[in-house]
């Protein structure tokens, strides 16, 4: 099992690094391959079973989309063929069509694989949670962005929102899934916020795994869902 | 119409004030809010003391706004400041209001507000600081700072440039701050270099700001608090002005250089996080032409506000209590390494760190859980863990996560009588590590415990 974790050095924002680590712990004997910004992709010569890319600010963004650029059809080629990705917070609006930089005045392409758009104002902070389910698993997470992505992702989604808004405040549909690509704008701990998820997510890749310390991640995610389930509780 | 409008806030927000001091309230944020709810120019219109000194940052605000405001009144001044306060608009424009006359005339010379990095913008277009201190920038809480990028931003657009900062050199994202002020003056800590990196989760940089390239670190203290270097293009970080040369703890003091001089000053604390909030008082201080053998009298006289620490020997307990402030991964992180190197080989800590009104009819976001470093609790020395709050299960899977013990951890949802599952018979070094709001909580259960080691029981 290959893991390529995407400018883990940057893209890192509000615990994303986790998320590596924790499929680090979760499958002992994968290689996981950490590309910085400057190196040439490992996906771009080889077919990892994984990539992940987490959640940046918004100038290394846009660094992020010109280093990536080069690779679109590679990228494209990969969805297609049904590599597992995952790409959480604002990560996975570097596969949009367009991003608007509302304060920064700034418009930039994005690498156009996915039929949305994105705006992003640091004057429009959005704080939120979300429960939704991937098929029969129930996911849950949390939220806080400047951005929203628009466009239909209602047959393409990852989640069916249950609580919470989707890609916009519109929107029932959180996030994208394309193939095994998963698109999110679920934060941080998404991997041992949801076990159940992980053991999914690496079933994919034809490998089974038990969460790591399952025991306790499934200790928080009982509670938090009974949480995230009480009418009491605030969306 | 904008002064008939001030008028009326003044009005308004005084006798706020006064209601609210007759009914035993604290009168440091209604009024101010009063104020500026009704004239949105309410600070501009005030007239501004003669000096005005604002305190900014991700850490060390109180701490420094605290040790500026004993100095200068030790030197004899009366100063408006915002220390029992709000930081935020309603905060400052409360503290102001309070020292001044009903026609807005100042009472006293100097002011020290402490200014939140996000009011930035509510703040200072309307007063302009003539000294403004920045101790850091890093990651902070999520949901409101987002990230440094958009913190640094909010500071560019808002301070002018005829202000004098006062910038952490050591701290190679805010030593970038304010371009547009031409009047900078850099402090740092050079004693004490670690041997080695720290362990921290994430690094809030790691290109050069300037040309993109690789910086390199010639040593760092804590997340990017420490020396850089770009190979690619020379950036560096800055030159000192004032720069801590030694830390004796032994002796219990700490020597800053600036040029030739070289000045001693009693060690008030000994994290690192303080010394580096002590150097940059001192350089501000200085700037502002405070004789240093008055700073150094004031120094003797200062402590930690016990809001923040506190000692307490009890019997055979030695009870700690240290500030974490929740949501704050660096914070905590700095708390958690601290806590791990104080006295003590077989230590009890009990963690009350969860957020509290975000735990109520709510659940709290524990992204910044994944920030937090927590293996300095792996240190031999902890034998004993106590997680209590509503994320307790999160805070067990974050340590196993980190390597920690999970035989150590203890855990309840409740925060209140958690001190009863410490056992004080088999642990003397007790560490009461709590977030800010819990402040209440964490002195009833310090008093429970304190009652425990009086009594032997």
């Amino acid at each position: 099992m290959t893991i390529e974790v995407l400018f883990a050095e940057v893209c890192n924002l509000c615990g994303d690094a986790q998320n590596a680590a924790y499929l680090k712990q979760t499958l002992p004997d994968a290689e996981v391959i950490d590309t910085s910004l400057p190196d040439r992709p490992f996906f771009a010569d080889h077919t990892p079973d994984m990539i992940y890319m987490g959640n940046m600010s918004e100038r290394i963004q846009r660094r992020v989309v010109e280093t990536l650029r080069p690779y679109r059809d590679r990228l494209q080629e990969l969805i297609d063929g049904g590599t597992v990705m995952l790409f959480t917070g604002n990560a996975w609006e570097v596969l949009t069509k367009h991003i608007s930089y509302v304060t920064e005045k700034i418009e930039l392409d994005g690498l156009g694989l996915l039929d949305l758009t994105v705006k992003t104002d640091w004057f429009d902070r959005y704080n939120g949670k979300v429960l939704g389910r991937c098929g029969d698993i129930d996911v849950i997470g949390f939220r806080s962005q400047f951005s929203m992505v628009h466009g239909d992702n209602s047959q393409c989604a990852f989640l069916k929102v249950e609580r919470g808004i989707g890609v916009n405040p519109e929107s029932k549909y959180e996030g994208v899934r394309v193939n095994n690509l998963f698109g999110t704008a679920v934060l941080g701990p998404i991997l041992p916020n949801n076990p159940l998820f992980t053991e999914y997510l690496i079933s994919l890749t034809g490998t089974q795994a038990q969460a790591a310390f399952r025991e306790q991640a499934m200790a928080a995610y009982e509670q938090r869902l009974k949480e995230f389930r009480d009418p009491k509780t605030e969306f | 119409m904008d002064k008939l409008r001030f008028y009326v806030a003044m009005a308004a927000a005084k006798l706020s004030a006064v209601g609210l001091r007759l009914l035993g309230r604290n009168a440091s944020y209604l009024p101010g809010l009063i104020a500026v709810t009704i004239c949105k120019n309410f600070i501009g219109h005030l007239q501004k003391p003669e000096t005005l000194i604002c305190v900014t940052g991700t850490n060390g605000k109180t701490t420094t706004s605290n040790l500026l405001n004993t100095v200068l009144t030790n030197s004899g001044e009366k100063v408006t400041n915002n220390s029992f306060g709000s930081n935020v608009q309603g905060g400052v424009a409360a503290a102001l209001l309070l020292n001044s006359t009903f026609t807005g005339k100042p009472k006293n010379r100097i002011a020290v507000l402490e200014v939140d990095e996000r009011s930035s913008l509510l703040v200072y277009p309307f007063m302009a600081p003539d000294y403004l201190i920045c101790n850091n920038i890093m990651r902070d809480s999520i949901k409101r700072n987002a990230h440094t990028d958009f913190i640094s931003y909010i500071i560019n657009s808002a301070v002018p440039e005829t202000t004098k900062v006062i910038l952490n050199a050591d701290d190679i994202i805010g030593a970038q701050l304010c371009p547009q002020c031409e009047k900078k003056v850099f402090f740092g800590v050079d004693a004490l270099p670690p041997a080695k990196t720290e362990g921290m989760t994430a690094r809030d940089i790691v290109y050069c700001p300037k040309c993109g390239g690789k910086l390199e670190a010639e040593y760092l203290r804590y997340n990017h608090i420490g020396r850089w270097r770009c190979a690619d293009c020379g950036f560096a970080s800055p030159a000192r002005d004032y720069v801590v040369t030694d830390v004796d703890k032994a002796a219990g003091t700490f020597t800053v250089a600036h040029g030739e001089e070289r000045h001693s000053f009693k060690l008030v604390n000994d994290n690192i996080v303080n010394v580096f909030n002590f150097c940059g008082a001192i350089a501000l201080l200085r700037e502002m032409g405070v004789p240093y053998e008055t700073i150094e009298t004031a120094f003797q006289d200062t402590e930690l506000v016990k809001t923040r620490y506190d000692h307490i020997e009890a019997g055979k307990l030695h009870i700690t209590r240290i500030l974490a402030k929740g949501q704050n991964p660096v914070a905590v992180s700095r708390t958690f390494s601290y806590t791990a190197k104080c006295p003590g080989d077989k230590k009890c800590l009990l963690l009350i760190i969860d957020d509290k009104e975000d735990n109520i009819h709510n659940v709290e976001s524990t992204c910044w859980l994944y920030d937090l470093d927590y293996t300095p609790l792996k240190d031999p020395t902890i034998d004993c863990m106590i997680f209590a709050g509503k994320r307790c299960k999160d805070h067990v899977l974050r340590a196993a996560m980190s390597g920690v013990d999970l035989s150590k951890i203890v855990t309840t949802d409740e925060v209140k009588n958690c001190s009863a599952l410490v056992d004080t018979q088999k642990y003397q070094d007790i560490y009461l590590l709590f977030e800010n709001y819990w402040l209440d909580e964490a002195l009833a259960e310090e008093k429970l415990l304190v009652a425990r080691g009086e009594s032997g029981t």
